[in-house]
Parts: structure tokens; sequence; C-alpha cells
């Protein structure tokens, strides 16, 4: 294993983030923490429900993990599929299917990885149930609807796959810590 | 040279300090099974807004290297 510092040839950024990154209201926020304003705004522009899931949900509830995707479950409607096509355009990418098996779809950007899952996540956990325990969280003035820590845990637990399975310890202390402090 | 110097200097005084020292003295008695590299890993995260700078995306430019 290395670690090389090098001027990467290509941008990590799109317009609709070097947009977020530039405001000043977002004056010391990473381009992550931009990408993901910038994706909050742009589900707002296109009016598409969107529940923040995976590991950004996490994230965002202070969980030191990383991840390679942000992941969004929205319902599996006509009107979605549309509005999800709108949103791919607003960013700067175009929605794909992940695989034949599965009917998730991929938002490819250069600052990181969209993937939209529809209806429900491993575990049973319906968009409905999801919904109704999620927090509304404000970030940058923008308002995020995200899966509680303990659904995230759920349904990785529920997934079951090496990553998913690797980050469990970190989420469940980082929630036993939250629920020690009063925080959650 | 003076200004690199300078340079370095604003960076440094930029940086974001967090102090858990209380919560983590606080909490390793109540939760003793959580590694204390652990606690304070968390309770660090736990302590940094949103918009403050953190990285969490690791992004594959070829199978098996990544930039963050």
């Amino acid at each position: 294993m290395s670690i090389k510092k090098r001027t990467l040839g290509g941008s990590f950024t799109s317009p609709a983030i070097e947009r977020y990154w530039a405001k000043p209201s977002s004056a010391h926020a990473s381009s992550d923490e931009a990408f993901v304003l910038a994706v909050l705004d742009a589900l707002r522009k296109v009016r598409l429900e969107a529940i923040v899931v995976g590991s950004v949900a996490g994230i965002l509830q202070g969980s030191p993990v990383t991840t390679q995707d942000l992941d969004l479950l929205v319902r599996d409607t006509p009107t979605n599929r549309r509005k999800i096509q709108a949103l791919g355009a607003a960013l700067g990418g175009r929605p794909r299917a992940i695989t034949e098996l599965s009917s998730a779809l991929r938002i490819d950007l250069p600052a990181a990885t969209i993937d939209v899952l529809f209806d429900q996540l491993s575990g049973n956990l319906t968009f409905q149930a999801l919904r109704a325990r999620s927090l509304s969280v404000s970030l940058g003035g923008q308002t995020a609807l995200v899966a509680r820590l303990e659904d995230v845990i759920a349904s990785k637990e529920a997934a079951g796959r090496p990553k998913d399975l690797a980050q469990l310890p970190t989420l469940r202390d980082t929630l036993r810590v939250k629920k020690t402090l009063g925080r959650t | 040279m003076v200004q690199a110097r300078k340079r370095k200097h604003v960076r440094e005084a930029a940086l974001p300090i967090v102090d858990v020292a209380r919560d983590r003295q606080r909490l390793a008695k109540l939760l003793p099974d959580i590694d204390p590299g652990d606690l304070d890993l968390i309770l660090t995260s736990l302590a940094r807004p949103f918009g403050s700078g953190r990285r969490f995306f690791l992004r594959e430019i070829k199978p098996g290297v990544y930039v963050y």
C-alpha cells in the first residue's frame, strides 16, 4: 500500500458543485460537503422526495466513517423516475441501471456517485417506515431527510456485505455515545 | 520562503480545535468497552459541524487506487 501526493488530471467537482463551493455560507465546506449540498439543492429544485440513507446518513449524524457513494431512497413511481432523470441533468450526470438484477439507479459524477434506491432497504425497511422515523436536518441552508442511525445500522446488518459489516462497530459505538450524551 | 512560512501559519491558525477531554473522561467510565481511540474519533466527529471541511468520500480512480 502506498499513498502518493500528486496532481490529478481532471476535475473532481462539477459546475453545480463549484457553484455551491463558491457560496460564502460554504466557505469552510469541503468538496464532499459541497457535493451533498448541491445534491440537496437539486433534489429541492426537481421536487424529488428522497431520504438520505446508508453511510452518508451515518456521517451526517456524526459517525466517523468514509464511503464511496451517496445513497438516496425514493418511492418508485413514474413521476419520480422522471424526476431522477431531471436530478441527473441538474447535477451533470445521467442515471443508469447498476445491474440487471436490481432496479436501483446510479448517477456517476466527478465528485462522487449517487445511488438511487427504490421503495425499501435491506431488512424490509420501507420508505414509509424510514420516512416516519427520519430526521429533518438543516445543512447549509438546505434541509435533508436523513434515516436515523438505528435504521442505518439495521439496513447494514441485513445487507451483510463485508463493507457494511466493517462499518457496523463504528456506527453502533456512535449511536451508544450519542445516546449517552443525550443527543439522539 | 517567508511567504511560505506565513501561508503555513495562516493555514494552521485556521484549523478548528476540538476539545473532547471532558466528554471523554465522563464517557470512558460509562462506556468502558469502547476503545479510547475510537471514543476520541467519535467525539471529535460529533463535534464537527457540517460545513467545517470534513471529507468522507473515497473516489476510486482505478482499481484499488483511491483519492479522498
